[in-house]
């Protein structure tokens, strides 16, 4: 097949799927087998300990939540979970937000999920807790994480390609 | 078929870029250009705004001190940041100087009126201004006073976007500077020198697909009367010291419509164009360091306000954890990666385009100012995609605020209560991704057009697109990392 006869838009398309396809292939091929992880979350003013979570899809997640100053919220995107720390409590509050906001709070020991839902989502603090608490945030990072494999990939081919197609429709700039 | 056009001293006339599409707004609604013809039309939306600015001001001052409950945090830091920077740049380059209530007070002292013209001789119009009229520096001429400004204020960013009475000292200290100034020097110099948020306006206006032109350049070159830049009895004089027939980017272009009015020849109208495609030319170093320091500051807020790292915040956070060493770590970390790190990277693109495509018919200086363009869409884009989160995830905040605006228990609306409620988060990646690679494309394509009117020798432009676009795509994927990584 002669390449150079290849119209621009196949040339791209073919470019771009390849580096998009082969991003999430990448991403696909490390990921690794469930396990259950237990992890303490320490919540003061303005972040969380550990600042980043990383797991595997399909783990199983138990969460303990401790506050050290003032009330903090944990506010996990993705995974329809809220909740509330106080400090000094061994306990804490959780509800689901898509319940609605008049459900109440359970008193619960840990947070329990499977982290079924790959890609970086971002804890925050849902309970104003100071001036800096609109940033107050954390990640949990569920790979394989595709979207971001997908995006490295296609960024990289797009690259390629309009360096490509600038080559080609330049007059006299085909090889 | 692409030419070089290099000129003698190696700018390329803006004349000779091919121009893209345009479509003149004003030709297809005659009402349009009767109502910006209107005295009071910069009025209609400069008063509201004013009204609603003051009684931020008042908020801030009088209200609670948590950010979130507070309007000013949440009207301006919030609503008014997302929608300036990801609605009134992109689609209306700087309609909000149109109607920016900052210097307000300085044009009503420097005119005596607020909607009226005066005509008259003041030095260089055809109008009579009040105050003592001087030239300001030539040496201050550029966005330098303003690039250092931007600088500062970001340094501070995080108790100004969180303090209402930091903001309220920001804005004050703004209307005082661009009162005394329009007091003291002609038009708008605050606006054109000074004013920090000015600064990264007019970079930033260049993508716009809204531009205010001339109709027809040659009848501005007939143009004995130059009304548009002096002024004349129906209008004032350009405000931003613009002449129409040489204006051929947005930097500078303040969008107070002040030459539509005053026009003899009724040769101005407003275009629609297409997105980051035509103003490609960046004209000095000071615009170059701009593009630099709104880039550095977008990964720096994606890490520090954005991202999850304690250590970080509490340095940025200084009033309260009083960390002056952190805090001092930050702010020179800041600066230096701004002025000096990520400027000697984007040399160093340059230094090996000039190496790799064997250029030696194009000078260092002109090639590093005019690739500089692609730091411009990605700049803005990075902005972009940085500000998505802020209105989606506390975005809630300003349903609550509306209703209760100074924290103090009121409910105006009903809604006081309404909780804090993030708009599908888990979506903003899906959002952030094709932002970042719009920005990514527009930058390339830009350069790419840039280097066409360079070079003749199309191997030469394609190998000397190679390492400017690298590094523009190893921002890209930083800023990726930060977001969905």
């Amino acid at each position: 097949m002669n390449l150079k006869r290849v119209p621009n838009y196949l040339l791209v398309a073919l470019l771009l799927l390849l580096g998009g396809g082969g991003g999430l292939l990448f991403a696909h091929l490390g990921q690794t087998a469930p396990r259950e992880r237990t992890i303490t979350i320490t919540a003061s003013k303005y972040a969380y300990d550990p600042p980043v979570l990383e797991v595997n899809r399909g783990d199983r997640i138990r969460i303990r939540l401790v506050a050290t100053d003032v009330t903090h919220g944990f506010y996990l995107e993705g995974y329809d979970l809220d909740a509330k720390v106080r400090p000094e409590n061994d306990t804490f509050w959780m509800r689901r937000p898509s319940e609605g906001h008049e459900t109440e709070y359970k008193e619960v020991q840990e947070i329990s999920f499977i982290a079924n839902r790959t890609g970086k989502f971002r804890y925050r603090c849902s309970i104003t807790c100071g001036y800096m608490h609109p940033f107050m945030q954390g990640e949990l990072i569920v790979h394989p994480n595709y979207l971001y494999s997908a995006s490295v990939g296609f960024s990289l081919a797009l690259a390629v390609a309009m360096l490509a197609v600038f080559r080609r429709s330049t007059p006299g700039g085909r090889p | 078929m692409a030419t070089a056009t290099q000129t003698q001293q190696g700018f390329v006339p803006v004349e000779a870029l091919e121009k893209p599409w345009r479509f003149d707004l004003f030709r297809r609604w005659p009402w349009l250009k009767r109502l910006v013809r209107m005295r009071s039309f910069q009025y209609f939306l400069l008063l509201p705004n004013l009204f609603m600015f003051y009684l931020f001001l008042i908020a801030g001052l009088f209200g609670t001190p948590v950010g979130s409950s507070n309007i000013i945090i949440m009207y301006v830091w919030i609503l008014w940041w997302f929608v300036l920077i990801a609605v009134m740049m992109p689609f209306g380059s700087r309609i909000w100087c149109t109607m920016c209530p900052l210097p307000f007070f300085g044009d009503w002292l420097q005119r005596g009126a607020v909607i009226k013209v005066r005509s008259g001789k003041s030095p260089g119009t055809n109008n009579k201004f009040f105050g003592l009229h001087k030239r300001w520096p030539k040496k201050l001429s550029n966005i330098w006073l303003q690039n250092f400004g931007f600088l500062l204020l970001a340094t501070f960013s995080a108790l100004l976007v969180t303090r209402p009475i930091v903001s309220v000292i920001v804005f004050g200290i703004m209307i005082v500077v661009a009162t005394g100034l329009a007091l003291i020097y002609r038009l708008r110099t605050f606006c054109n020198y000074v004013c920090p948020i000015s600064g990264f306006l007019s970079l930033y206006a260049m993508t716009a697909t809204l531009e205010l032109r001339s109709t027809d350049k040659d009848e501005c070159l007939k143009c004995t009367t130059k009304s548009c830049i002096r002024g004349s009895e129906d209008g004032w004089a350009c405000p931003w010291n613009v002449y129409m027939g040489k204006l051929d980017r947005n930097n500078y272009c303040g969008l107070c419509f002040e030459c539509v009015k005053s026009c003899p020849n009724d040769n101005i109208s407003l275009f629609v164009r297409p997105f980051a495609t035509s103003d490609i030319v960046i004209r000095g170093y000071d615009e170059v360091w701009k593009a630099s320091i709104m880039l550095v500051l977008a990964f720096s807020y994606s890490v520090v306000l954005l991202g999850p790292y304690g250590q970080l915040k509490d340095w940025a956070n200084i009033s309260e954890v009083g960390n002056w060493g952190g805090f001092g770590l930050y702010a020179a970390g800041q600066a230096l990666l701004a002025l000096v790190v990520f400027p000697g990277l984007y040399y160093l693109s340059i230094r090996l385009a000039k190496w790799y495509a064997k250029i030696d018919n194009v000078s260092t200086k002109e090639l590093f100012l005019r690739y500089a363009y692609m730091l411009v869409p990605m700049g803005l884009l990075a902005w972009i995609a940085f500000s998505v989160p802020l209105i989606m995830v506390n975005g809630s905040y300003i349903i609550s605020v509306t209703s209760d605006p100074l924290g103090w228990g009121m409910d105006l609306f009903g809604t006081a209560h309404f909780p804090w409620t993030p708009f599908w988060p888990e979506w903003v990646p899906f959002i952030q991704v094709p932002i970042l690679l719009a920005g990514f494309y527009y930058g390339v394509r830009g350069i790419h057009k840039v280097g066409r009117q360079l070079f003749s020798d199309p191997v030469q432009l394609h190998r000397s697109l190679v390492p400017p676009t690298a590094l523009l795509l190893g921002v890209t994927l930083v800023f990726m990392k930060l977001f969905i990584g």
